[in-house]
């Protein structure tokens, strides 16, 4: 550590760290410097002049964002010099600005007005110079940009250039007559703009402002900081509310976003306070819901349940605990089928995500999860992306892996689809779908070969090499290549530039998993990081990215039918023992069903009763036509939701739930990070946070349970899961704890596997390629794999209910290359019906050479979707259904 | 020095982008080449570098834009520009430039309706010695009188 | 190629082309260090180049070490031709003193200051002297690449400089391990494209790179993080043309010629109302007068010396008064004006001083990369001031606005752009305070240059 630099500001010594510039110590400190283009995540642009200080060792004004403080000097932020210099900074900054704060949106909420006021410039105009004059673009679909507005502070293009990667906004011409654009002035639709909406969180005047639905001035509101509700970022923000309605989302600079959010998080906001919300429980009467008070659908609920385990025991019932609610309602959502129903039927949706990675992990590893932390993205030195389309399903996550080709890591990518991050690649394997076992033995053979594997880390940390390298040796590049469909020479360059990296991250999703042998893509992601000893280390490791908001939390807390919270197995009779006792229960010990088995449980008429929160799986599910079918033969169906989605619509009773600005509680994020929601108001009409509705059916159901807040219940599951054991609400109020936290002293776990893996050793897995199991034949030719869009999110509950997402991408579409669209003599944007041996669907054509020849891709976030025409067919050892390829054919529409 | 403007052929083009594989910050040469043969800019060719240097569209317009010498619309045959640095100033060269404009019916950064002409800002060449000067593609012509720069633009219309 | 093949070229071609023809209009009040071969060799010839004792500088510092080299050149005290006169020696000695693999030497070749024009004569005259000079530059920091960064107005100079650069890279000149040392160096060329701000060297950076030329904030200075990053140094065409001859002739040799404080020659370039005008290179400290009346020959017929401008839209403005008055850093700093890269225009009865200073300001205005606040407002807000008074618009009041505004503008900008922009305001005050008068409050211009409502007589 390099000494501290003592100096003084206004007369009174401070001291600065190395590289710590005046501003710095200044904000540190709460010595007011007015700044316009400072921003703390760039380094200084010096273009506003606003923070000009005098130094005692310089004939200049220095703007502080930039000066480096020397020993003994001596810094003045506020004598008349430097308060003359700031004025006239403002008057010229006044000079050619539109003169129209009335009714201006930033009205309230603009610096240069604030400063202004501070520092009393008059509003009539000093300086004769012609008042900017542009025309304001529209195009986007969430802001505008009015460029007369713009005090060129350069924090849009920055924030867009340098965070987010994307670039989308540029300065255009120079001088005065600079202004700032989306490519050649041609709008949104055209430039790479990604509607994320960092530049509108930025921008200090009425520049760049979001097209708000609801009128409002800043000095109505109030703010309430939580954690994002969509994916498994886990973006802070402050929810922005007036009255009871949320009108703005602005992010927070801190862990883990940095201050960036996406379109979802940033504008998506609307479904909260939206008409169609629940707002009483509805019981349904001859096939019609009627609206019911809280003490009749329990009544019905409950005698139901009564009912049903006196005729068919506690194996007939069934639980969907959702990837969308708090830890604390996940908790007792299982405590509630397990304690009180007293089965472990209850699983959730990470079934159809990461339940191989949960599988395929803990066997090689010892636990299924990111490795590294979201910060440690920017410090690779190589990112190996295979399976996700990270920057439209963990956008935020998309923007680090920029900034990291920015600071020179290199991106490998392979995927069946030519996704954004391929540009950025120094190599794209573009593969087909279900083929990456071939091309990671591809690469493992190609390293083999080179001998560019880490003998070391092999010999010291994990076991099995030789056995695993026997398969190896039987996949020469050349053969891989076939297998994938690409290049031998792209196998052997990401071989190279992979192993090569002191400081490789592979980063992976539903690619890699949702395939009938999941788990062995897994573990064969695995054998490579291991391989080359790039796992267990700062910014190198094995990073499964988690889609939904809390999907990590709601498997941390035991909503899966093998374990009990903190992934302890049912079966193990002392973990058995220790959860009877400390439940207070008679609990199965026999592991329950998982999520497809409870479908065709239900199918078959073992299932009786099931009890959904807060998901949809005849939108998320593979085969609609037979979740629909296994739906209607149901006995009684509870489901717990916000809006009445496309399962809601088959229950039989319908319990109103609010959403995550309705209540307290935590989310855990795909780094393990437990964060804090926080409850900005109160629950829409007569719903309620999913832990009460669950607490007041379990005492209903005489097991009284009597949590006054979620706080309480996180003691409770810190009490039972050691990896969560030294959590509770006051130690993660400000940036959350990664798990493990082994106790309250713990500091929580930054990266996995340091020097010893979870399990000890890591297993080497012998994998073998398998392919998928439904291959494109006579009959349907062509292979179907499915995915996200970034402006939607899951089975579109919540962005569906803001009309501008809708817009953007308004009806379910099917991506295909020129080569297939001539062979079908298809044209863009034309409705076609795509069938599959389950089912059929209606989609959009999109031409596009994103993705291969007879390969085709279409989003799941639409009801009666890809899902209609989706396989089945489960990964023996997890469950995971082959949710990633299929065979379809493409007919016409007539 | 361009009285000729290329077809606008991307794959061409490409193989010049290429070309300069091997030099770090290659953009504004690579501009240099597009606005030579062109005689601006096009989109479309912004676009191809923005794919193949890795730069976003919109930069790589940022960067155009600035510069006085490139140009993002379609450009006359001739670039006939006077030189306002200081000398020819005082020497007389705003009327010139008052002139040219009259006589072409445009001012300065516009192009005629034939596409003939452009008149380009130019500041001082660095021939202030013989002033005041005017350009006609890149050639300097020194001590430039009225009736010379008549001449001077009759001539270039023959070609 | 090494020190004896050197020799050998220079002899075998001195005997076959017996006699150099003497350098045309070479006035007796010029010495010339930095022409020497000016219009003496055949600028495409790098025999003719190196039979004038040509890559004999280079060769000598190889023999050297870096640190030497750099004192060589701090003993002469050479300071900066690019207008700041920073002293060269300390600017290498920083970037030495940081260490990375990649350094870069940078010649500011981008001559954008109306009225000048010497750099443009060096580099079409002479380039392998800059070429050498750089390649000094390189050794001595420990960099192995330079960039020459030529506005695109001098078409010629490039093309002469890539031939020299080829030609040096063929006789093994240039390129690696040359002189059979350790030491190699790469040259590039770049091409500007009309943008004055981008002779700034920040900007000028920034453009190499590839971006728009905005201006850097200084500090960190270049020579700690400068192109790519990395540390650099940046010079101006005349600054490095100077350095061949001290290395083989000595710092010492350097130092005795032209002032105390600013030692060497200067170029000039002399244009605007004089008989004679062109370029010429004289011992610092010659007087106004020798330049208006030795060099130039006198005023044009009809033409009555009333001004010289120098440092043109930086600089300021001297007058009758002034012609004893010697040329250099300091002296004219201590004027209000600056020498700035060697350009004197001289005007006339006939030029109006307010509306040349407007002109300047127009100039600036125009060239303001926008980057920062108070040049790209207040350098448009000063030209539409000034604008007013030519058209009999304003008053004395407008007048201490002015002030204060041109004031605040140059203690608040960013680069030396708009720091620099009021400074013919400034000096125009001081120099024509009159003239301001005789259009605020006569709203009259003795020139008629001005769209004044009444035209005022002598
Ligand atoms: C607006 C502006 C324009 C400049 N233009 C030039 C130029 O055209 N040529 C030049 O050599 N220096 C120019 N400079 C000075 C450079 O920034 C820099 O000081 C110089 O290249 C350093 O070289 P020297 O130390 O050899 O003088 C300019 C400075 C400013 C502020
Ligand atoms: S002073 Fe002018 S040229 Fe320099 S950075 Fe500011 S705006 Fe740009
Ligand atoms: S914050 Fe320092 S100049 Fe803008």
């Amino acid at each position: 550590m390099k000494k501290l630099i003592k100096f003084k500001i206004d007369g009174i010594e401070y001291s600065a760290k190395e590289n710590e510039t005046v501003l710095d110590v200044c904000k540190k400190n709460d010595i007011f410097i007015p700044t316009f283009c400072h921003d703390d995540r760039f380094a200084g642009e010096a273009a506003c002049r606003m923070c000009l200080v005098e130094a005692s060792n310089s004939n200049k004004l220095m703007t502080s964002c930039t000066l480096i403080p020397s020993e003994g000097v001596e810094i003045q932020t506020k004598n008349d010099k430097v308060l003359e210099a700031r004025r006239e900074v403002l008057k010229l900054t006044w000079a050619s600005h539109p003169n129209d704060c009335v009714v201006c949106d930033a009205d309230g909420d603009c610096k240069l007005q604030d400063y202004m006021y501070y520092y009393d410039v008059p509003s009539e105009k000093e300086y004769d110079i012609k008042v900017r004059d542009f025309e304001i673009d529209y195009s986007n679909k969430f802001f505008y940009i009015d460029p007369s507005k713009c005090i060129l502070c350069g924090k849009c293009v920055n924030v867009c250039d340098k965070l987010v990667g994307v670039g989308a906004l540029s300065f255009n011409e120079r001088g005065k007559d600079t202004y700032v654009s989306f490519a050649f002035d041609k709008g949104m639709d055209y430039s790479m703009c990604v509607s994320c909406g960092n530049c509108v969180s930025v921008c200090p005047t009425g520049a760049i402002v979001e097209k708000s639905k609801v009128k409002f001035r800043m000095k109505e509101t109030r703010k309430v900081k939580t954690t994002c509700p969509y994916c498994g970022v886990g973006c802070q923000f402050n929810v922005v509310l007036k009255g009871d309605t949320v009108v703005r989302i602005d992010p927070i600079d801190t862990t883990p976003n940095e201050g960036l959010l996406c379109v979802k998080g940033k504008f998506a906001f609307r479904y909260i306070n939206h008409p169609d919300r629940l707002k009483t429980p509805l019981i349904k009467k001859d096939g019609i819901f009627v609206e019911a008070s809280w003490q009749e659908a329990y009544e019905v609920i409950v005698n139901k349940i009564n009912e049903t385990k006196r005729a068919f025991g506690p194996s007939a019932f069934a639980g969907l605990a959702s990837a969308k609610c708090t830890n604390e309602e996940n908790y007792l959502f299982q405590k509630f089928i397990r304690a009180v129903i007293g089965t472990n039927n209850v699983d959730h949706c990470a079934r159809l995500c990461h339940a191989s990675t949960v599988a395929g992990l803990a066997t090689t590893l010892g636990s299924g999860a990111m490795t590294n932390s979201i910060e440690e993205v920017k410090h690779h030195d190589v990112i190996f992306v295979i399976g996700s389309n990270t920057t439209e399903t963990h956008p935020v996550i998309g923007n680090f892996m920029r900034q990291a080709r920015k600071n020179g890591a290199k991106i490998i990518v392979a995927e069946p689809r030519r996704i954004d991050l391929a540009d950025e690649a120094e190599v794209f394997v573009q593969i087909k779908p279900g083929t990456n076992v071939a091309l990671l033995n591809g690469m493992m053979n190609v390293i083999y070969n080179e001998k560019l594997y880490d003998e070391d880390f092999i010999k010291t940390r994990t076991e099995g090499f030789d056995e695993m390298i026997e398969v190896i040796k039987q996949y020469p590049p050349e053969r891989s290549a076939e297998i994938c469909g690409c290049t031998k020479e792209g196998i052997i360059k990401a071989a190279r530039i992979y192993a090569a990296g002191k400081k490789a991250g592979i980063y992976y999703a539903m690619g890699i998993t949702q395939h009938s042998n999941g788990t062995n893509h897994v573990k064969s992601v695995a054998n490579l990081a291991m391989m080359t000893g790039s796992v267990g280390k700062e910014s190198t490791g094995i990073n499964p990215l988690r889609g939904q908001n809390n999907v990590q939390g709601a498997c941390d807390v035991g909503g899966l039918p093998d374990v009990y919270p903190g992934y302890q197995k049912v079966h193990i009779p002392e973990i058995h023992n220790k959860f009877e006792k400390a439940w207070g229960a008679k609990l199965s010990n026999k592991v329950g069903l998982s999520l497809p088995h409870i479908i065709n449980g239900a199918y078959n008429n073992l299932i009786k009763f099931l009890f959904i929160m807060g998901e949809n799986p005849i939108v998320s599910d593979p085969d609609i036509t037979h979740v629909r079918e296994s739906m209607d033969k149901i006995d009684f169906l509870v489901v717990q939701d916000i809006f009445m989605t496309e399962t809601a619509e088959y229950a039989d009773v319908v319990l109103p739930a609010s959403t995550y600005a309705e209540k307290d509680g935590t989310f855990t994020n795909t780094e393990r990070r437990v964060q804090r929601v926080r409850k900005a108001i109160d629950p829409i009409g007569d719903s309620k946070p999913d832990w009460v509705i669950i607490q007041e059916l379990m005492t209903l159901l005489e097991y009284p349970q009597k949590f006054n807040h979620p706080s309480e219940i996180m003691d409770e599951l810190a009490s039972v899961a050691p990896i969560y054991s030294g959590i509770d609400f006051e130690r993660i109020n400000e940036i959350g704890l990664q798990w493990p936290v082994f106790g309250k002293d713990h500091p929580g776990t930054k990266f996995l596997h340091k020097d010893k893996f979870s399990r000890g050793l890591g297993l080497f897995t012998p994998v073998d390629y398998l392919g998928a199991r439904e291959l494109p034949d006579k009959a349907f030719p062509l292979t179907l794999t499915t995915g996200r869009v970034l402006y939607h999110f899951h089975t579109k509950t919540m962005t569906g209910k803001n009309n501008e997402i809708n817009e953007i991408v308004p009806v379910n579409f099917i991506e295909i290359n020129q080569f297939t669209a001539d062979k079908y003599n298809l044209h863009d944007m034309q409705e076609v019906i795509v069938k599959s041996r389950r089912g059929e669907t209606v989609a959009e054509v999109h031409i596009t050479d994103k993705i291969g020849d007879l390969t085709v891709f279409m989003p799941f976030h639409f009801a009666d979707g890809a899902n209609m025409l989706t396989n089945t067919e489960l990964d023996a050892t997890c469950d995971i259904p082959e949710l990633k390829v299929a065979a379809c054919e493409i007919v016409e529409k007539v | 020095m361009m009285s000729q403007r290329e077809k606008i052929n991307l794959e061409k083009f490409e193989l010049i982008i290429d070309s300069f594989q091997n030099i770090k910050g290659p953009l504004i040469p690579i501009l240099h080449e597009a606005e030579n043969m062109y005689g601006y800019i096009p989109i479309e060719v912004q676009n191809l570098i923005s794919k193949k240097l890795k730069i976003s569209n919109a930069e790589i317009n940022g960067v155009a834009s600035f510069y006085s010498m490139f140009h993002t619309n379609p450009t006359g045959l001739h670039h006939i520009g006077v030189c306002t640095g200081t000398t020819c100033h005082l020497n007389g060269s705003g009327k010139l430039l008052k002139h040219l404009e009259h006589k072409l019916g445009i001012r300065e950064g516009e192009t005629t309706s034939d596409g003939q002409f452009t008149i380009v800002p130019v500041k001082c060449i660095g021939n202030c010695d013989a002033a005041p000067n005017i350009t006609i593609d890149g050639k300097v012509y020194n001590a430039v009188t009225i009736t010379q720069l008549d001449e001077l633009i009759i001539e270039c219309s023959d070609k | 190629m090494n020190q004896i093949l050197l020799n050998q070229i220079k002899k075998d071609f001195l005997e076959n082309n017996p006699k150099f023809v003497a350098a045309k209009n070479v006035h007796p009040l010029e010495q010339r260090i930095v022409l020497k071969n000016y219009q003496v060799i055949d600028p495409e010839s790098i025999l003719e180049y190196i039979a004038n004792d040509g890559y004999q500088g280079i060769s000598k510092a190889l023999t050297m070490s870096p640190k030497e080299v750099i004192n060589e050149i701090t003993i002469s005290k050479l300071r900066g031709r690019g207008g700041v006169g920073f002293p060269t020696g300390l600017k290498w000695k920083f970037a030495l003193g940081y260490e990375s693999d990649d350094k870069y030497v940078i010649c500011n070749a981008d001559e954008g200051e109306p009225g000048t024009f010497m750099d443009r004569h060096i580099l079409e005259g002479d380039p392998h002297n800059n070429i050498e000079g750089m390649m000094i530059a390189g050794y001595a920091i420990g960099a192995s690449k330079g960039y020459i960064y030529v506005r695109a107005e001098y078409p010629l100079a490039a093309s002469r400089l890539q031939k020299a650069i080829d030609d040096a890279l063929e006789l093994k000149i240039l390129g690696d391990n040359i002189f059979d040392t350790d030491f190699s160096f790469n040259i590039e060329i770049r091409l500007g494209a009309g943008a004055f701000i981008c002779g700034e060297e920040t900007a000028l950076m920034e453009s190499i790179e590839g971006k728009r030329g905005l201006s850097r904030n200084k500090p960190p200075f270049p020579a700690q993080i400068g192109l790519f990053a990395q540390p650099t140094i940046i010079n101006n065409v005349e600054t490095i043309a100077n350095v061949s001859s001290i290395i083989l002739n000595g710092g010492e040799w350097y130092s005795k010629i032209g002032t105390e404080k600013s030692t060497g020659t200067k170029v000039f370039s002399l244009s605007g109302k004089t008989k004679n005008k062109g370029i010429f290179e004289v011992p610092m400290g010659i007087t106004l007068y020798d330049v208006i009346y030795k060099i130039g020959g006198g005023m044009s017929e009809g033409s009555t010396f009333k001004a010289a401008f120098t440092g043109g839209p930086s600089g300021g403005v001297l007058t009758k008064d002034h012609l004893d008055t010697i040329i250099d850093f300091d002296s004219l700093v201590e004027l209000g004006s600056i020498m700035g890269s060697g350009g004197i225009i001289i005007a006339d009865q006939n030029d109006c001083i307010i509306d040349t200073i407007k002109h300047f300001m127009k100039f600036n205005a125009e060239e303001s990369c926008g980057k920062c606040t108070p040049c790209r407002e207040g350098t448009t807000i000063l030209y539409n001031m000034l604008d007013d008074i030519t058209k009999g618009k304003s008053s004395l009041e407008d007048l201490e606005k002015i002030k204060h505004l041109s004031k605040m503008v140059s203690t608040t900008s960013l680069c030396g752009l708009g720091q620099a922009a009021p400074a013919p305001i400034f000096s125009a005050l001081t120099h024509f305070y009159d003239e301001f008068i005789d259009h605020i409050e006569h709203k009259t211009c003795k020139t008629g240059v001005c769209s004044m409502p009444v035209k005022g007589g002598e």
